[in-house]
């Protein structure tokens, strides 16, 4: 087995001593650990989805789901960046508006098919990503904060001026993902069940990216790379000291969040076929930063959350009139100031799953490995051990 | 013998003050040198230029032979974009690099990964030794199990090789304070160094825990890693240390043996003070590279 192992480590001069016992495996079961029910948690949520246009396929229904899903791949997205890598950015919604822009650009202008936007989609959020990260990420926390501000009403101010972006009335008519002829506009008998709003395709396409989205980033943020975000979080001299290389590392996640706003904002540029540049206000980059802190930073189930309550929550509310974004702000206050740490923080261990505070260690050699003549060469005399090891 | 570090007439200048002024030492393959000296002597600043994290104003420090101080091009200099271009990773080798090379570090005040649990900090340093990259990560393939396996396995070895005996679950910040000294010595050997340098790694910490910690340090020495310590305590550095150098006002003042430190009367009037029953020896000159000669 050690063999297996060794593969997967490049060569390096010294090896740990093998550990002194064997661990066994983690538990997997769905109530005996954290991942296993959150896979599970995941799955309900998943065949709830899957099943919401059963239940209810009113136009207005599936289209506030599709918009929270949005919300839940841009908060994905900022959590990599804020919560991860613990690079605040204020300017996200850019990389939104960027991924939004060009597949309305490379679909009306150009012509291309929708999935054939995809990896250009991609590839722009990547160059943005590039672009705005290379140069601003070696400043600190504030600094940070006010440079992508900048930048993030750049984009927008960029796009209210450009022919190309149609200036301040955007983009319209944005098609629809079609496949060999059959569009989502087509609709589609199966099993003498009808479907005939695109909407309800396009609600499961936003399911499938958000799918992957969720999922990508959370097995990221476990990784090797995770780490190393996490790291470079906690302490960023500490984690250059471990080998990691922060600059790398602060880069990497800025790009992932980048793409992932971007392919959120395709799904957006399809889901309303409009955009203009009021959909890409400072308000919004603060909405998702909301979602990401009020859920819980660098929380996977913690963000979803977040995200759905402040994508939902407004419409929830909408009985209440003009008072609902008063009701929503309260209600934020008193999430904050009983939950500071956020409604699912990336540190919470399940009730059911906590244990006390460990015993202490048992007394053994290592924790008190004091050879009597240690105690007589206090003084000076460099003791037996030193002259044996010198020897070897 | 050939050294593994070689510091030359290393030189750093904060505006006028001069932290670091003409400090020049080796460090052999495996062998344990303390660096002593009064607060503010420079001792920390010399660790930070020796691990790249400060760029000395001259000198040179050549580890492994390879250098860690570079030079930039005059022209940069007369344009004044020297600093831009070293924040930018330009003429400069970064620390993250100098791990690589085989050169771990300890800081002063505990700076371990607050928000990671203690398996998590000390996987954190295996981060370059990992074949694991974004697809593997992302795609769950076989390859990517089994370096989170490999390296669960090396993380769990360091461990218990410093003697860690808590949750390996538990957040750090939760930990004892002698245990996240522990952990932070096993996260600096999970780098696979040829050198480690302890930045005061017995601060704070009881009796029994700096002898605990004693004779972790002679087992890292077993097993062919260097240590160079800056410690306060001097018990501990006149029982541990084969070789010391002492610094006072950004200068080495002497470097030998303990012997010949302790009844160096330049280091005692510097340091040590002037003790009734410790007599300096009459006419001891101060030992420069007496350590090298003793050893050969």
């Amino acid at each position: 087995m050690a063999r297996r192992l060794d593969l997967a480590l490049k060569h390096v001069p010294l090896r740990a001593p093998a550990p002194l016992f064997d661990r066994g495996p983690a538990p997997h079961g769905v109530f005996n650990s954290q991942s296993g029910f959150l896979r599970a948690l995941g799955l309900a949520a998943v065949l709830f989805l899957a099943m919401l246009p059963f239940i209810d396929a009113s136009r207005y229904t599936i289209s506030i789901a599709t918009s929270a899903l949005i919300y839940v791949m841009l908060a994905m997205g900022l959590n990599v960046v804020v919560g991860f890598a613990g690079l605040l950015d204020l300017g996200y919604i850019a990389f939104f508006a960027v991924g939004a822009y060009v597949s309305g650009i490379f679909t009306t202008v150009l012509g291309w098919p929708m999935w054939a936007a995809v990896p250009a989609t991609i590839v722009a959020c990547i160059l943005a990503g590039i672009i705005i990260g290379a140069p601003t990420l070696r400043l600190r926390s504030d600094y940070l904060a006010i440079v992508t501000l900048g930048f993030g009403e750049i984009i927008r101010i960029t796009a209210n001026n450009l022919t190309v972006t149609g200036g301040p009335s955007g983009i319209h008519g944005i098609p629809t993902w079609d496949f060999f002829g059959w569009s989502f506009d087509d609709g589609l008998t199966v099993f003498g069940v009808e479907f005939p709003e695109r909407v309800v395709f396009y609600y499961f396409v936003a399911i499938i990216v958000v799918l992957v989205g969720v999922i990508g980033a959370g097995r990221l943020g476990k990784g090797k790379l995770g780490r190393a975000w996490k790291a470079v979080r906690d302490d960023e001299d500490a984690a250059e000291a471990m080998g990691i290389n922060t600059y790398i590392s602060k880069i990497s996640a800025y790009i992932i969040g980048a793409v992932w706003a971007g392919l959120a904002g395709q799904l957006m540029a399809t889901h309303l076929s409009a955009i203009s540049p009021n959909s890409f206000q400072f308000l919004y980059s603060a909405l998702i930063l909301m979602a990401v802190v009020l859920g819980g930073m660098g929380s996977t189930p913690g963000v979803i959350i977040g995200a759905l309550f402040v994508s939902l929550a407004p419409e929830l509310l909408r009985d209440f009139a003009e008072w609902r974004f008063l009701i929503f702000g309260v209600l934020l206050v008193v999430v904050m100031l009983f939950r500071p740490a956020g409604l699912w923080p990336a540190t919470a261990v399940l009730p059911w799953l906590k244990r006390g505070r460990p015993t202490p260690p048992p007394f053994t050699e290592a924790t008190a490995a004091v050879p009597p003549s240690v105690f007589e060469s206090v003084d000076g005399v460099p003791g037996d051990e030193a002259q044996e090891g010198d020897q070897r | 013998m050939s050294a593994l570090l070689e510091v030359t007439d290393l030189r750093l200048q904060f505006g006028g003050v001069k932290a670091v002024d003409g400090l020049s030492f080796e460090v052999h393959e495996g062998e344990i040198l303390a660096v002593i000296g009064p607060n503010g002597a420079g001792k920390t600043s010399a660790f930070n230029c020796i691990s790249a994290f400060y760029l000395p104003t001259s000198g040179s420090v050549v580890f492994d032979g390879k250098r860690i101080v570079r030079k930039a091009p005059s022209i940069w200099h007369r344009l004044r974009l020297v600093n831009l271009l070293q924040s930018f990773g330009f003429y400069r080798v970064l620390p993250s690099r100098v791990t690589k090379w085989g050169m771990a570090r300890t800081f002063q005040n505990l700076r371990l990964f607050r928000e990671l649990s203690v398996l998590d900090n000390v996987k954190t340093a295996m981060h370059a030794n990992l074949r694991e990259n974004f697809w593997s990560t992302l795609l769950h393939t076989p390859g990517y199990h089994r370096a989170e396996e490999a390296c669960a396995r090396e993380a769990r070895g360091w461990l218990d090789f410093v003697g860690f005996e808590g949750d390996e679950n538990l957040y750090v910040t939760h930990l004892p304070y002698g245990e996240q000294r522990r952990v932070e010595i096993a996260r600096a050997l999970a780098t696979s160094p040829k050198l480690l340098l302890l930045d005061e790694p017995a601060a704070g910490l009881n009796f029994n825990e700096k002898q605990a910690l004693m004779s972790l340090i002679r087992k890292i020495r077993t097993l062919g890693v260097a240590v160079v310590l800056i410690e306060h305590d001097m018990g501990l550095v006149m029982n541990l240390a084969e070789r010391i150098v002492v610094l006072n006002y950004g200068k080495e003042i002497a470097d030998g043996t303990p012997e010949q430190v302790k009844n160096d009367p330049v280091v005692i009037e510097a340091y040590l003070g002037v003790e009734e029953d410790d007599e300096p020896t009459p006419g001891a000159e101060p030992v420069r590279d007496g350590g090298n000669e003793a050893r050969s």
